[in-house]
């Protein structure tokens, strides 16, 4: 051997190296894109009329969850003002409802999944913290376009949301199902 | 293989994404910008020129996602962005400095040890960290898109304009300068009569 690694050295390298942590980068850099995309009129949507918290998000997530709840009680008494159920005017408006109705019914069973789950455990593995961190992030995300009255969307794009929101929240739910089972062995 | 492979997004916000949507785009952000920005930091080691190497790659993403076809994955075609985008950078900074690609080595001194991120075996990423960080940053980026990434040595070249060889030998003299910190890791993983492995 000259220079190469052993078979086991490479191996362990390669896995402490896939092992190190992936990191966010701060808040403000995605309004820095944005800006700079705006100008370039690289985007169409206007930019949103007030910037996001943790503390917002928080109340947008119950916001979506309530919202989530209510759907039994719309489908029978539809508000034609709903802003998270659109107005059904005809067939393919009809399958379009129903599939968003589905979407919410499944994100809002998620949600009691998610709720009916144990806390988390105090001693956790990072990784899995920094992964479910990031999923709830990106499921604000979400919760907080659904829920910006300033943003029209049309039963498609809420159809797109809603199920990006519902597969992120399978997601989180397998992760958090996952510590559970860790914690109880 | 890094992360980005294991992230999926529907193919409905990419559509949308490609229209300009900005609220599909920030759902692309919000699922890319960890490993996007953990590929900058590992190769600049600097978090606000990390930082610049974001925006560009979110930028070139928003101007080309429209000619993206999806024969391939977006996290590849994404990743293959922000490589491109820390490569270009490394290159700049070489270049005001009159250096070439290969002729770091000599100008090695102890980096700062500064772990990113959460691990789930701090006291591993710590050392690794440090054992990265003193690398020359051609031959840091080169064992990332290697080992990480899972680029070959032949897509490697292409990237950097440089031969096999040249990413062949800068793999190889970054292993040698790791090995000793592997030595300390491996004690109890490594079995007897380890074999030489090729690469």
């Amino acid at each position: 051997m000259i220079c190469g690694l052993t078979a086991d050295e490479r191996d362990l390298l390669q896995l402490e190296l896939n092992a190190l942590p992936e990191v966010m980068p701060p808040r403000a850099v995605w309004h820095r894109i944005r800006k700079q995309a705006e100008a370039e009129g690289l985007i169409k949507q206007r930019p949103l009329s007030r910037p996001m918290t943790w503390h917002g998000g928080l109340g947008l997530a119950a916001a979506v969850a309530l919202a989530a709840l209510l759907i039994p009680v719309m489908t029978n008494t539809p508000e034609p003002g709903s802003a998270t159920v659109p107005p059904v005017t005809g067939p393919d408006n009809a399958v379009q409802v129903n599939a968003l109705r589905a979407l919410m019914v499944e994100s809002r069973q998620l949600e009691s999944d998610l709720r009916s789950l144990p806390a988390e455990p105090k001693v956790r593995q990072a990784g899995t913290v920094a992964t479910i961190s990031e999923i709830e992030d990106r499921i604000f995300a979400i919760d907080y376009q659904l829920n910006d009255p300033a943003i029209q969307m049309t039963a498609e794009e809420e159809e797109i949301f809603w199920r990006e929101r519902v597969r992120l929240m399978k997601l989180l739910v397998g992760l958090r199902y996952a510590q559970v089972q860790r914690t109880a062995f | 293989m890094s992360k980005f492979a294991d992230i999926q997004i529907d193919p409905a916000i990419v559509k949308r994404a490609a229209r300009g949507d900005v609220r599909a785009h920030e759902i692309i952000y919000r699922a890319f910008a960890a490993p996007v920005y953990s590929i900058c930091l590992r190769f600049t080691r600097v978090p606000a020129q990390a930082e610049d190497l974001v925006q560009e790659t979110f930028i070139e993403i928003m101007r080309s996602i429209a000619k993206f076809r999806g024969e391939a994955a977006l996290g590849s075609w994404i990743r293959r962005i922000a490589v491109s985008k820390a490569l270009m950078y490394l290159r700049s900074a070489w270049t005001a400095r009159g250096q070439s690609l290969a002729d770091d080595w000599h100008e090695v001194t102890p980096g700062d040890v500064a772990s990113h991120g959460v691990s789930s075996r701090p006291d591993v990423a710590l050392d690794l960290d440090a054992a990265l960080a003193n690398l020359p940053p051609v031959s840091r980026t080169i064992v990332w898109l290697h080992d990480v990434e899972g680029f070959t040595h032949k897509e490697i070249a292409a990237l950097m304009g440089r031969t096999e060889s040249f990413s062949k030998s800068q793999l190889s003299r970054a292993y040698q300068r790791l090995r000793p910190m592997l030595a300390t890791q491996g004690e109890g993983v490594r079995g007897e009569g380890s074999a030489v492995r090729g690469y």
